[in-house]
Parts: structure tokens; C-alpha cells; sequence
């Protein structure tokens, strides 16, 4: 997670695993977001929340440029506002009835959403090609005490498994879980790519027993 | 929360057909309770050694944590002969027991909820409906309830415009009228019986009395479960998990006046248990 | 479709029951410009609110709709609506 006093940068999933038309939860220190893709490819977040009825909206679908409530089908455009409330069709919707919405930048790959107002923009992270994500029962610290490495003010974190050059992006959810997106410094071959996915898994194991260790009386 | 008026209501805790000698154990408003089968057959429940007041109807064993001041609620249609009484099971569901009729009253999300089956595209307007809360009953009714239907029951053959009538006759029990397709003189009878374990999980019981020859009791009573199970993605998945009494973080429209008076009613009664006061 | 001039109606809500704790007006003006309604208390005093409101027949029902709950300290016996002369000014 990249901060500054005025607002964060979070990677809250990878651009593959967020294809066109469709929705996904995730989550920021502003809480749970609802993060979509429109059928033209516009990565959108809102609150995770609908503002009719409380239904959680990552729980939608999305048609078009717009996504619906899956509760009683109210949707809303990438700004957050409401355009349709299928229940009263003869309706414009006013401008005022909206749902919170965050900034979201797609870097390399990666997808970030914004908390507050951010100064800087998130991190290119050049030259490194994302592979997977990842969720660990295990904090930060757990995490770069299994790799033997510290992570940057990216949330970037290097470490070598065997031959291999792997780059952990870490994004706080809880105090004692992290979601881990897994990059390579290039595309890598299918026998590479298998094997740094396996050698993150094992480093996730290592970190949630440094976890549970962490917190046994 | 503390239990307050709602103590004194009538609960339902299991099925009579599963009524046995060494008992089940459940919860009733956050307190352990049993449920079993007395030496001569009768229903018999108990907390914490305490012999709890008990009725068997509906199919059902009813309790209560308190005194209740009048009989269960009286449903005629139970008694009618030539009608199906299905017994649908229990879903476990973490809301609000609250939640789970105020969901129950609901027909604007047929259309995305149950698509193809109580409601579908476009047909998804909410025509205006008379709501009531019947003072002498101390029911709040809702009626003249329509919405067009692809497959509005297992009798169904065909998309048919439903009337609907919706009937709240206890804090966590609602009776849905709704016409019935083989015979357009009579209503089928649809309840949902729900037993609130603590203020965020309740366990809801459908019950029904339909007039159909033809299902079998399987194909009845997977048509109701296929219907619950899509309401509980839904309850499982709203904010807060609670039943808002102030809706200022809500919009409720007309077509939610049922919802709204169910609120209105529950609020004037001080029935507070698995409800949200202050709005957040 | 959000161009199109919705049919804006003019009317006066009177809300009776016990409505004078002192969150209610401002409940009422929150839920109201949420709405996107243009409204103006008349009067608040103990036993009744009244106040203008105008906008499109489903946006003043949503009005309705919540004040008939409204916060917890509130209880509002009915809501009357009937069609007020020319706009609510401003």
C-alpha cells in the first residue's frame, strides 16, 4: 500500500482476474468496495453497499457501461450514480441518489484503488509481469520475516526462490491477513511460472505458521 | 437488545414429524432450549429445566421464553380439506430474523432473485397496493398485491399475472395469499414460520397448504427450497444484518410499503429484538 | 432519459403524531435533498410538521416512505398530502 498523509494507493487485484462485465469484493482501509469492469473495459469502484437497501453490490452484475443490484436490480453508472430503479421505470433517477465511489488507476497489470486523496500516483512497477494473487492469514511482518526481505513504500517486496527473481506486491486487509499479488520479472516459461507460483504458496505457509506462533499464548 | 415484548410470542422451534424421544437441541432469543416428544407422544420443551408453554400446529411445535397473552394465530385454510400441507424443512440463515420477513414481504426483487420463476424482464414494474395494519387483529395486511409470474408455482403451466396477499400475524411469521393456478377461486397458502436463535441468525421454516394433484411432495417442496436458497444469498449478504427501524441510510420507495408498514408496526409495538435503532 | 422534464408536482405534507424531538426536521431535510427534493418546512411544532415539496410523484412517495419511520425518538401517526398552489420559491 503506497500512503501519504492525504490519501493511499491499494492493489486490490490483478487486471486478468477482472475481465469486462464483470464484479468483484475488495477491500481498502475505506472499507468494502465493489470493484467492476463495464463491457467496454472501465474499472469502476463503489461501496460495497446499495444505497436502496444495503445489499452488497459486489454481489451485482454488470450490463453495459453500468452495474445493477442483484437485490431489486437498481443500476449505476461508473460515477455512482443511479439511472434505473426497475421497480418505478417512469423515474429519472436525480443526481443525488448515488453510491460512493473511488478512484481507480490500472498500472502494469495491476489495479489500484485510490483512499482519500492520494499525492502521488500508484507505481508503475516496470518491467515486472503480474502472475497471481494470493490471500494470507498472516500480516506484513509474518510475511517478510518467511521471505527474508522488507517491503518497500510500494508494498513491493523481492525475494529469491531457488533460481528464480520473485516480486511480492502486499496490501494489508486486517491486521493479520494480506493479499499477495505475485509478479516475475518477465513473461518466464510455463515450468517457471508454476514454479514461483508453488514457491509462494509454501512462503504462505511458512508466514501463517510465524503468525499463529505470533499469537499462541 | 433485551427480549422485551417479544418474549411473550409464540415461536416456532421444529417439525412435529420429527418430534422424538431424546430431543433436539436449539435456541430460542439467545437461550438454549430442547425440543423433544413426551413419554405419550406430546411435544415437550424445556430451557434450562424449565418447562416452556408449547402448541402443535401447522405442522409445527410452537414455544415460548414468556407468557403469551393470546393463542397462535389462527390460519383456516390449515383446516380445508383437498389442500397439499407440505412441510418444507428449516434453512439456517445469519440475519436478522427480522430481515428474513421483512424479505419475505418483498416482490420487486422477483425479477432478479428468482428470474424465470416468480418474476423476470422486463415485467419488473411494482403497481400500486393497499396496506393496512388491522387494529382489531393487530395484523398488518397488505392486498391487491400484482406482478406477473413466468412460473408462479409448481401448478403453474405458463407466465400468469399473481394477485398476491401478504399477512404479518406475529413479530416473525408472515402468510403470503396468492393465487392458486388449478383452482382461480382459491388461494394458495405460503408461510414462513421463522425462529429467531439470536438477534443475527434465525432458522425460517416455509410451510405450506396448497391445492395441486399433481406434484409429487418432492417437486413441491424443491420448487420452495429453490426459492429460499436464493433469498439467503441475498440475507446473508445485506448491511447491517440487523432490521433497520430508521431508514436514513436507505431509500425505500412506494413499492417498498409493505416493508416500510412492517417496520412502522414492529416499532409501535416495541418489537426491537433483531432490530437496528439508530441508523448506520 | 434523464433530460426529459419529469412531471413536477407541488404539494404540502403535514405530518402528524409525535414528531418534536429535535432530530426530526433535520431528518427530514437530509432524506429530502438525498432525494434531490427541493422542500421548505412551514411549520414544526409539537403534534405536527408540515412543509412544501416538489419534485416527481415517486421521489415525494420515497419522502413519504421514510419520514413515516423517520429517526427512533419519532412517532408519526399519519402523513396527509394535498396539491399546493404555484412552486415552493427559489
Amino acid at each position: 500500500m503506497l500512503s501519504d498523509p492525504t490519501g493511499s494507493w491499494t492493489p486490490v487485484v490483478l487486471s486478468a482476474d477482472l475481465p469486462p462485465g464483470t464484479v468483484v469484493p475488495a477491500r481498502t482501509p475505506a472499507g468494502p468496495i465493489a470493484l467492476w469492469r463495464s463491457a467496454s473495459g472501465r474499472p469502476s469502484a463503489s461501496a460495497d453497499r446499495c444505497p436502496h437497501r444495503g445489499m452488497r453490490l459486489s454481489h451485482g452484475f454488470v450490463r453495459g457501461e453500468t452495474l445493477s443490484c442483484i437485490y431489486h436490480g437498481w443500476s449505476y453508472g461508473q460515477a455512482g450514480n443511479c439511472l434505473r430503479i426497475p421497480a418505478h421505470p417512469g423515474l429519472a433517477p436525480p443526481e443525488t441518489i448515488r453510491v460512493a465511489t473511488h478512484p481507480v488507476e490500472e498500472v502494469g497489470g495491476v489495479l489500484w484503488v485510490g483512499v482519500g486523496e492520494p499525492a502521488t500516483q500508484p507505481p508503475q512497477l516496470a518491467g515486472l509481469v503480474p502472475l497471481r494473487s494470493l490471500q494470507a492469514r498472516a500480516g506484513v511482518a509474518a510475511i517478510e520475516a518467511a521471505a527474508g526481505a522488507k517491503a518497500d513504500a510500494d508494498g513491493l517486496l523481492e525475494t529469491t526462490q531457488g533460481s528464480q527473481k520473485i516480486h511480492l506486491l502486499l496490501a494489508c486487509q486486517e491486521r493479520d491477513e494480506t493479499l499477495i499479488h505475485v509478479l516475475l520479472e518477465g513473461e518466464g516459461s510455463v515450468a517457471e511460472r508454476v514454479a514461483a507460483s508453488r514457491a509462494v504458496e509454501a512462503l504462505r505457509r511458512k508466514a501463517e505458521a510465524l503468525e499463529m506462533e505470533r499469537d499462541a499464548p | 437488545m433485551t427480549q422485551d415484548a417479544m418474549i411473550d410470542e409464540w415461536y416456532p422451534v421444529g417439525l412435529v414429524s420429527r418430534l422424538d424421544g431424546n430431543g433436539r437441541k436449539t435456541a430460542l432469543m439467545g437461550e438454549p432450549i430442547e425440543v423433544a416428544s413426551d413419554t405419550d407422544g406430546s411435544a415437550r420443551v424445556t430451557s434450562k429445566g424449565r418447562v416452556l408453554p408449547v402448541r402443535v400446529r401447522y405442522g409445527h411445535v410452537w414455544a415460548s421464553l414468556g407468557q403469551p397473552q393470546k393463542e397462535l394465530f389462527a390460519i383456516p385454510e390449515a383446516d380445508q380439506p383437498g389442500r397439499r400441507f407440505v412441510d418444507v424443512g428449516v434453512v439456517r440463515v445469519r440475519c436478522s430474523p427480522l430481515r428474513a420477513v421483512e424479505n419475505f414481504l418483498d416482490i420487486a426483487h422477483f425479477p432478479f432473485v428468482h428470474t424465470d420463476i416468480l418474476g423476470s424482464e422486463p415485467h419488473t414494474e411494482v403497481q400500486n397496493y393497499k396496506v393496512e395494519i388491522r387494529e382489531d387483529a393487530d395484523e398488518v395486511w397488505a392486498t391487491q398485491v400484482k406482478f406477473y409470474q413466468p412460473q408462479a408455482a409448481r401448478s403453474a403451466s405458463g407466465g400468469i399475472t399473481t394477485e398476491y396477499m401478504y399477512r404479518v400475524p406475529a413479530p416473525t411469521c408472515s402468510v403470503l395469499y396468492k393465487t392458486c393456478p388449478p383452482r382461480p377461486g382459491e388461494w394458495d397458502v405460503i408461510t414462513l414460520f421463522v425462529q429467531p436463535l439470536a438477534e443475527d441468525l434465525c432458522d425460517v421454516w416455509p410451510w405450506m397448504a396448497l391445492f395441486d394433484d399433481e406434484s409429487s411432495m418432492t417437486d413441491l417442496i424443491h420448487f420452495q427450497q429453490t426459492i429460499f436458497l436464493q433469498d439467503r444469498s441475498i440475507l446473508e449478504n445485506q448491511i447491517p444484518r440487523l432490521l433497520p427501524l430508521d431508514p436514513g441510510m436507505e431509500i425505500p420507495t412506494r413499492a417498498d410499503l409493505t416493508s416500510v408498514a412492517y417496520r412502522r408496526w414492529l416499532k409501535r409495538r416495541g418489537y426491537t429484538y433483531g432490530a437496528q435503532l439508530v441508523a448506520q | 432519459m434523464t433530460g426529459q422534464k419529469q412531471d413536477q408536482l407541488h404539494e404540502r405534507m403535514t405530518i402528524r403524531g409525535a414528531v418534536d424531538s429535535a432530530s426530526f426536521v433535520p431528518w427530514i431535510r437530509r432524506h429530502a435533498a438525498k432525494l434531490g427534493l427541493r422542500q421548505e418546512i412551514r411549520h414544526a411544532g409539537p403534534g405536527r410538521i408540515e412543509l412544501d415539496v416538489a419534485g416527481p410523484v415517486e421521489l415525494i412517495d420515497m419522502l413519504e416512505m421514510g419520514c413515516s419511520l423517520g429517526p427512533i425518538d419519532v412517532w408519526v401517526e399519519t402523513i396527509t398530502r394535498t396539491p399546493a398552489a404555484g412552486g415552493t420559491g427559489g
